[in-house]
């Protein structure tokens, strides 16, 4: 398509948000081009088995990290290429449950979604699962009982993953093998071809080489494109052309240093939780409410380390192998929502790091613990956190390498977050201590920012309608986590593919 | 003289049909890196003092040389950042050069001494007063000592444990895939 050309849709940003949509409306007969900011990888070619090789699928742009808890950003928390943080996301595939979507109603604080479970978020899981080519346990303990299983059964439970199995039945919290978006057997994608089934070399987050993890680019990408859908890779977009009524006509972008734009009907804005929201304040658009950039949330994530006597290769296998959701909703608690329980392996530069940052070792005493890496094995939460007013993203005075101003973004956990962590704390070191670990540690972090550009039924409170649309400009969509009313007790990326299927059917 | 670090089996390992080329052609490019010996980033006196600093955090056996500080110069000459930084640090580049300035007063106003002439327990001590936030001297005010030092040693750890001498060192293999 030319530029001059109108297309029926622009889709900027290509992850969890995007990808999903762009495939639905090509497959409609749209005529849809999708921007992304990142390059098109072929994974095969480009994708080395090494961390440090893979910085390049991080949003690397310098972002500004405020508050008495400061969220980690570039490999965590954000991702660039063609299929956006799916290229490193650990392909950790949980749903959420009916009650997450009415902490409020539940609670009397936080938020309830305007979505109803069954009607409106379990049938695209039903299709996803099944596309995606989700590896999990039957029955999966958890949730409502699900209309079709998992389409393969779930992929070889690791080092890690048995010990949280050991030290679980020890205290009695049920455990399962997780569902995870990689494949046990091979699969057929259309568009794409065969994807391999997982080798468990265990690198999700620095890029899958052989299609075995269902990321936007093996996926999603490749079906829209089957379909006629123009993916245009290393494009910036920078601002909007509008006409007299407001509606968006045109999406100005940089590519290659050159100045572009797009024609075009309608757009769906997939940018992430910072991306999108900062986009949108650089532009002084669809902010009426006064709500874009505000309800950040992150997910508590606290993860506890430790050393085994046996060696449980930390590298090897499906990162999230092992699962608990037996802390969805804990008795007696004394904060609102819950957590889910993971088991998790760590690659040795991260590993090294994380030691840096959370125990502030160096010298020998550096050198010893990493001596014990290949006995190391991790357990962590993902875990609520509700809005508040002191949580928000806003554009600062610092400009980045093209000229834009540096997001900056403000996260400070609450009482909620920090009574949720303890709890946490307290029962994984419990876990850790029945599977025989010593020298344990905690690591404290919050993951996955959300909710900058949220969805409501009230044009005051929120910046999207529940079909994404926007409360300002008619043809504007929004796509990502940015809308989530609330954080959710569950990873984001199988809701936000969700969401995206479900706006574009809304949409036709 | 014989580069120690090229006779590892880790070599052997990554010259083999158990590693994809991608992965083989990025090793292989971190083993033959040469060390940085005009900085293009950090003056002589600084990146000789930022070297002392990197053998105090991570010292390294006798006949290893892994580059730390040259890669810290190339990132900061080449302005690559990691995505982030804290909103009280200034940029990354400034930060680096406050903190080499405040090492140096700490150690003068202990050991009556540049930090590049004093013993290495000392500057152990420097550093220790450092990331503990009670280091002394008007660099400090500028920079937050405490947090700082959490960001240095993080991307001194990251450069190191990312050879992959040391990676065999640790016992690591994973950069060799199970071909299927």
């Amino acid at each position: 398509m030319t530029n001059n050309e109108i297309a029926d849709a622009v889709v900027i940003g290509t992850g969890a948000g995007g990808a999903p949509l762009l495939a639905r409306l090509a497959m409609a007969g749209l005529k849809v081009v999708a921007l992304e900011a990142g390059k098109f990888w072929k994974a095969t070619d480009d994708f080395a088995t090494d961390e440090r090789a893979q910085d390049f699928l991080f949003w690397n742009d310098e972002r500004l990290s405020a508050g008495n808890d400061p969220i980690a950003f570039g490999r965590n928390n954000s991702g660039t290429g063609v299929g956006g943080s799916t290229l490193h996301y650990t392909a950790y595939t949980p749903r959420l449950q009916p009650d997450d979507l009415r902490l409020r109603t539940d609670f009397g604080v936080g938020e309830d979604w305007p979505l109803g479970y069954h009607r409106d978020i379990e049938p695209y899981y039903d299709e996803l699962e099944q596309f995606l080519g989700v590896s999990g346990p039957a029955p999966y303990p958890w949730g409502p009982s699900r209309k079709k299983a998992y389409r393969y059964g779930p992929l070889p439970v690791n080092g890690a993953g048995r010990l949280m199995e050991k030290g679980c039945r020890e205290l009695g919290i049920h455990t399962s093998p997780a569902a995870n978006a990689a494949l046990s057997a091979p699969q057929f994608q259309e568009g794409f071809g065969w994807r391999s089934a997982c080798t468990n070399r265990g690198f999700c987050q620095a890029g899958c080489n052989n299609g075995a993890k269902a990321s936007m680019d093996v996926t999603f990408i490749p079906l829209a494109i089957q379909h006629g859908a123009e993916v245009r890779a290393e494009c910036f977009v920078t601002h909007f052309e509008r006409d007299s009524r407001g509606r968006i006509t045109a999406v100005v972008y940089q590519q290659n240093g050159q100045e572009k734009r797009q024609r075009c009907q309608n757009v769906f804005l997939c940018a992430g939780a910072v991306e999108t929201p900062r986009l949108l304040l650089m532009n002084d658009l669809a902010n009426s409410s006064g709500q874009v950039g505000r309800n950040l949330m992150a997910h508590t994530a606290l993860q506890i380390w430790g050393e085994f006597d046996e060696e449980t290769i930390p590298w090897r296998g499906i990162p999230g192998a092992v699962i608990s959701e037996d802390t969805h909703r804990p008795e007696d608690p004394d904060f609102v929502g819950g957590y889910l329980l993971q088991s998790i392996g760590v690659m040795p530069v991260t590993y090294a790091s994380q030691m840096a940052r959370g125990r502030g070792l160096w010298g020998p005493s550096l050198h010893d613990a990493m001596n014990r890496y290949r006995h190391v094995a991790g357990i962590n939460i993902l875990g609520d956190c509700l809005p508040y007013g002191h949580n928000y993203l806003e554009l600062s005075d610092e400009k980045d390498g093209r000229g834009f101003p540096k997001p900056r973004v403000h996260f400070s956990m609450g009482e909620n977050e920090e009574r949720l962590t303890s709890h946490a704390n307290q029962i994984m070191r419990a876990v850790w201590d029945a599977a025989g670990a010593k020298n344990v540690w905690a690591f404290p972090r919050n993951a996955h920012v959300i909710g900058t550009a949220r969805m409501g039924t009230d044009r005051e409170q929120a910046v999207v309608n529940p079909n994404g649309r926007s409360f300002d400009i008619p043809n504007l969509y929004i796509s990502d986590n940015s809308t989530f009313p609330s954080a959710l007790s569950v990873n984001p990326a199988l809701t936000i593919m969700a969401l995206s299927l479900r706006t574009a059917d809304q949409f036709l | 003289m014989e580069n120690p670090i090229l006779s590892g089996s880790v070599v052997d390992l990554i010259n083999s049909d158990r590693v994809t080329p991608a992965t083989r052609s990025a090793l292989l490019e971190r083993l033959n890196k040469p060390a940085v010996t005009n900085p293009q980033f950090f003056s002589e006196a600084e990146f000789i003092r930022l070297q002392l600093v990197c053998n105090q955090l991570v010292p390294q056996p006798k006949g290893d040389s892994i580059d730390i500080a040259g890669l810290i110069d190339d990132r900061l000459a080449n302005q690559k950042t990691d995505g982030w930084r804290y909103d009280d640090l200034p940029n990354d580049g400034d930060a680096y050069r406050l903190f080499l300035t405040g090492i140096n007063q700490t150690a003068e106003a202990l050991y009556d001494h540049s930090f590049d002439t004093i013993i290495a327990k000392q500057r152990e001590a420097v550093l220790l007063a450092a990331q503990q936030g009670e280091a002394t001297g008007p660099a400090w005010q500028m920079l937050p000592a405490d947090r700082f030092f959490g960001e240095l040693l993080a991307e001194v750890v990251e450069v190191y444990y990312s050879h992959p001498m040391v990676q065999e060192r640790i016992g690591y293999t994973g950069m060799a895939d199970l071909m299927v």
